[in-house]
């Protein structure tokens, strides 16, 4: 339809809902970001999601609309979105070379959180951020990731929006021994003293167990116990069967890309996690394998070196804009 | 099925060889501006590749092609306003509150999502979401800046909300 309709395209496939389950969401999405949420309503939330799979669908999308929202900083989006009808005239702006321009660099305008009821954790594309959460856990963010953090007397909970995270979390010291959820749309992660890693990406919600053991409380189906050296992931229709860890799953914490005769097309995708902006394989190269320990610090440099060690060419549209293709012929 | 398919195919190959020349004409009277015309009508006839189903019913092709074209000016024409504000509010901020440059795009393409997504919402609507989900002002300060009940609030921004999760991606 327009620029961006494929890349949207790339990451969609979100059920379908119909405008009244829109609505009832809409509802509960209002109810629990005002300041007087109670933890009643975040029950009865819950509840009216595990009631029927479209309420949980709708809810989903709802996450996916605040999350969205949540990006932008207020005067930004503000004075961007609500321009004048008037202004839908012709604006002959060469947008890549003014954005380039464009002023200084710090950062500081990121709006408030959107959840009054939880602290809200994010990473940006490209940025890791390390977290201590008090009791003696610690949370690592991966890039482009996002949590809500809720620590009541019941239950220490991560609602992991999306992105990747490491978690180690040690046993709740107090009377009640609170466990240690991770909270993905597809089901719950059940820790008391564990090392391990959830990645929700497109849909996809994967679990690895470094050290402890987890248990997996998926929104559908029964519960699985995960072991240490063990991965397993959840979907809408239950947990996998476990099978063994990746041990590089965890590269990712020393800053590592790591690729044993990985497709091309696979470590390109993955590495554009890392990248802000568009980051292209062709389809005639993306089948050529790939292998070695990258640095994700500078993913410029990543591609930059592919064409030493595969036959491909990296062009630069912009830098936001970058796609590997095939050598052109007598280059 | 295969032979459908490659007839349909067909059908795209003739329309585009009959017609490309008068809709790329047709976009740049309107557009004023040969390059957004040329990308413009080819954005039309990848449109058109995607529902080739509907080509087989054709009887005014000419017709056809001008209703999808207008469809993706328009949408055009909102990216480019959208553009234009964004850079506006952009250098109107102080300078220890302008995002790094490789959040900019990031930033543009995540406001025309959200832009797309409130397409079609009465101006009301639109200003009291916007107010209440990027400037978290509470519904009573939204009724007293529009003027309208808090009901209407209410009901205006759960009517925001509603439409952006009909259409998220």
């Amino acid at each position: 339809m327009h620029h961006g309709g494929e890349l949207r395209a790339g990451l969609a496939g979100l059920p379908p809902v119909d405008r009244r389950a829109a609505r009832q969401a809409a509802g509960w999405l209002l109810r629990l970001n005002s300041p007087r949420a109670t933890e009643a309503d975040v029950r009865a939330c819950d509840a009216w999601r595990a009631s029927k799979a479209e309420h949980e669908h709708a809810w989903q999308r709802a996450q996916r609309v605040n999350a969205r929202l949540g990006l932008i900083p207020a005067g930004l989006g503000m004075a961007s979105l609500n321009r004048p009808a008037q202004a839908s005239r012709r604006a002959a702006l060469k947008t890549l070379a003014a954005l380039a321009a464009a002023g200084p660099l710090a950062w500081a305008a990121w709006r408030a959180d959107p959840f009054d009821w939880t602290a809200d954790l994010r990473t940006g594309v490209g940025e890791r951020r390390s977290v201590a959460l008090g009791e003696g856990s610690t949370l690592e963010l991966n890039t482009g990731s996002a949590v809500d953090i809720r620590f009541d007397g019941a239950r220490r909970l991560l609602r992991l929006r999306e992105g990747e995270i490491a978690v180690r979390a040690v046993a709740d010291a107090g009377p009640s021994a609170r466990p240690f959820i991770v909270r993905a749309p597809q089901g719950d992660i059940v820790a008391h003293e564990a090392r391990f890693c959830v990645r929700l990406l497109r849909g996809a919600c994967g679990v690895s167990v470094q050290e402890g053991a987890l248990r997996l409380d998926p929104a559908r189906g029964p519960s699985l116990a995960l072991a240490a050296g063990m991965r397993a992931s959840l979907s809408a229709g239950g947990a996998s069967e476990p099978l063994a860890a990746d041990p590089h799953a965890v590269d990712w914490l020393r800053g590592v890309l790591y690729a044993d005769a990985a497709k091309l097309g696979a470590f390109l995708a993955e590495l554009g996690r890392y990248r802000p902006g568009l980051l292209r394989c062709d389809p005639a190269v993306a089948g050529l394998r790939i292998s070695g320990a990258f640095q994700l610090r500078d993913t410029d440099a990543v591609l930059a070196a592919l064409p030493a060690t595969l036959p491909v060419a990296v062009r630069y549209r912009t830098p936001y804009w970058v796609t590997v293709g095939p050598r052109a012929a007598g280059a | 099925m295969a032979d459908h398919a490659f007839a349909s195919g067909d059908a795209v190959q003739a329309l585009y060889r009959a017609h490309h020349g008068w809709l790329h004409n047709w976009l740049r009277a309107r557009l004023g501006n040969s390059f957004d015309a040329a990308d413009l009508a080819h954005d039309t006839f990848v449109r058109v590749l995607r529902h080739r189903h509907e080509l087989e019913a054709l009887r005014e092709p000419r017709a056809y092609l001008a209703t999808v074209a207008r469809r993706l000016m328009l949408n055009h024409h909102r990216r480019r306003s959208l553009e234009a504000a964004y850079l506006e509010a952009l250098a109107a901020l102080p300078p220890a509150q302008v995002p790094p440059a490789e959040q900019r795009l990031i930033l543009l393409e995540t406001l025309n999502e959200i832009d797309d997504m409130l397409d079609g919402l009465p101006p009301r609507v639109r200003q009291a979401f916007l107010l209440a989900q990027l400037e978290g002002l509470s519904h009573a300060e939204i009724a007293a800046r529009l003027g309208v009940s808090l009901r209407s609030v209410h009901r205006y921004v759960t009517r925001g909300l509603e439409q952006c999760i009909m259409v998220v991606s």
